[in-house]
């Protein structure tokens, strides 16, 4: 009788170390944030800062971008959280938005951010509900990031410096 | 073996190798998977251990077996191939000519160490042997020759030996920290692989032995 427990329950904790090892070289956690957020995240149970959110998206909307970005990041230190990725993408995109040229970095990073909310948004799609955005779903975002990083003829038009930010 | 030891110990220290394997401590931290060559040597090491006694499978699963203790043993042999995959993937220097000569060197040992078919204990020593010296020659002697801090001297003569060989002797900079995890790796690694279930009864090997004993009976003592 002991050595079925012993046996049942070295199983079983097996079994979930093995899928814990899985799921790190998988998911690729660079901090122990990422890691307790995924697990958090894994069981329904992960949550952002809100109070850090608000202060983002105050930044934000006062365009004060790198303190917005550092708020968001705090507010998402496990990256889970695809709204909170979308408003980083976004703000690298209007840092990054030029009249005559695009900081190609900045959307790099963006682009990057975008990629993230996508990931993490249910099947794939993801609208924010923010009516001071041109840009509502990641898609839109992504795409213009894309466009913004794509060397091509148009992007020597003279009329282009009268295209606004969005 | 102790339902303990297969079901708990021998699981857990594998699979941490598993885990510590394939970390790669750079600018960031990334869990690398195994190269496909490391399954190869991963596979050979397993055949070794079978061959030489060291490991006996069937006392891992076995029809005889109860569906749990069988369970117990099949993560027993996943775990330990993931840990050979990573480990040797760990040793193997990530790139040049080291990668190149480290991986036929240890193609070369594992298949002399199939054919030669040693009792457990050459096999324990020889594997402790053969990855204490891939642990020294990747962490100790190149990060040394790749290390960026370094005296004026150290400079030229690594920048001399690296145009010497066409830059393929240098590797990417560790972390001072890989090190030490290497370290801790293969030692769990070792530890693991003498707490396998050996062969309860190498009937080959006496087989052999009461063999040579006959012969040996048979030769004439000319001493006297």
């Amino acid at each position: 009788m002991r050595e079925s427990v012993v046996r049942g329950v070295g199983l079983t904790a097996s079994l979930l170390y093995a899928a814990v090892v899985g799921w790190l070289y998988i998911s690729q956690p660079q901090t122990v944030a990422h890691v307790t957020g995924g697990f958090a995240s894994m069981v329904g149970a992960y949550e952002i800062d809100r109070e850090a959110f608000d202060d983002g998206l105050r930044f934000f909307r006062r365009g004060q971008y790198v303190e917005a970005r550092a708020s968001f990041a705090r507010a998402d230190t496990a990256e889970r959280d695809a709204r909170t990725q979308f408003y980083i993408a976004y703000a690298y995109y209007r840092q990054g938005w030029g009249r005559l040229y695009n900081d190609d970095a900045l959307f790099a990073q963006g682009l990057v951010a975008a990629d993230k909310a996508i990931a993490l948004a249910p099947n794939g799609r993801l609208v924010v509900d923010d009516i001071e955005l041109q840009m509502r779903s990641a898609d839109e975002l992504r795409a213009e990031l894309q466009r913004g990083l794509t060397r091509e003829a148009d992007d020597f038009n003279p009329l282009k410096v009268f295209r606004s930010r969005k | 073996m102790s339902a303990l030891r297969e079901a708990i110990v021998l699981p857990f220290l594998l699979l941490t190798v598993a885990l510590l394997a394939g970390a790669d401590i750079g600018t960031a931290v990334a869990l690398v998977p195994p190269t496909v060559f490391s399954l190869v040597l991963a596979t050979m090491l397993i055949v070794a251990l079978v061959r030489s006694g060291a490991f006996d499978p069937a006392r891992l699963m076995h029809g005889s077996r109860p569906p749990l203790a069988n369970a117990n043993g099949a993560i027993v042999l996943a775990a330990l191939f993931a840990a050979s995959a990573q480990l040797l993937a760990m040793l193997t220097p990530r790139s040049g000519l080291p990668l190149f000569f480290v991986d036929v060197l240890l193609f070369v040992l594992l298949l002399n160490t199939l054919v030669s078919e040693p009792d457990r204990v050459r096999l324990l020593r020889s594997l402790a042997v053969t990855l204490g010296s891939a642990l020294v020659l990747k962490f100790v002697v190149l990060a040394a020759v790749s290390s960026p801090a370094g005296g004026r001297m150290s400079r030229v003569m690594i920048a001399v030996f690296d145009a010497a060989t066409f830059g393929s002797i240098t590797q990417e900079a560790h972390a001072p920290a890989s090190g030490y995890l290497a370290f801790l790796a293969t030692a769990l690694f070792l530890v693991a692989v003498a707490l396998l279930p050996p062969v309860a009864y190498p009937a080959r090997r006496m087989e052999l032995e009461a063999r040579r004993r006959t012969e040996l009976e048979r030769v004439p003592d000319r001493s006297s």
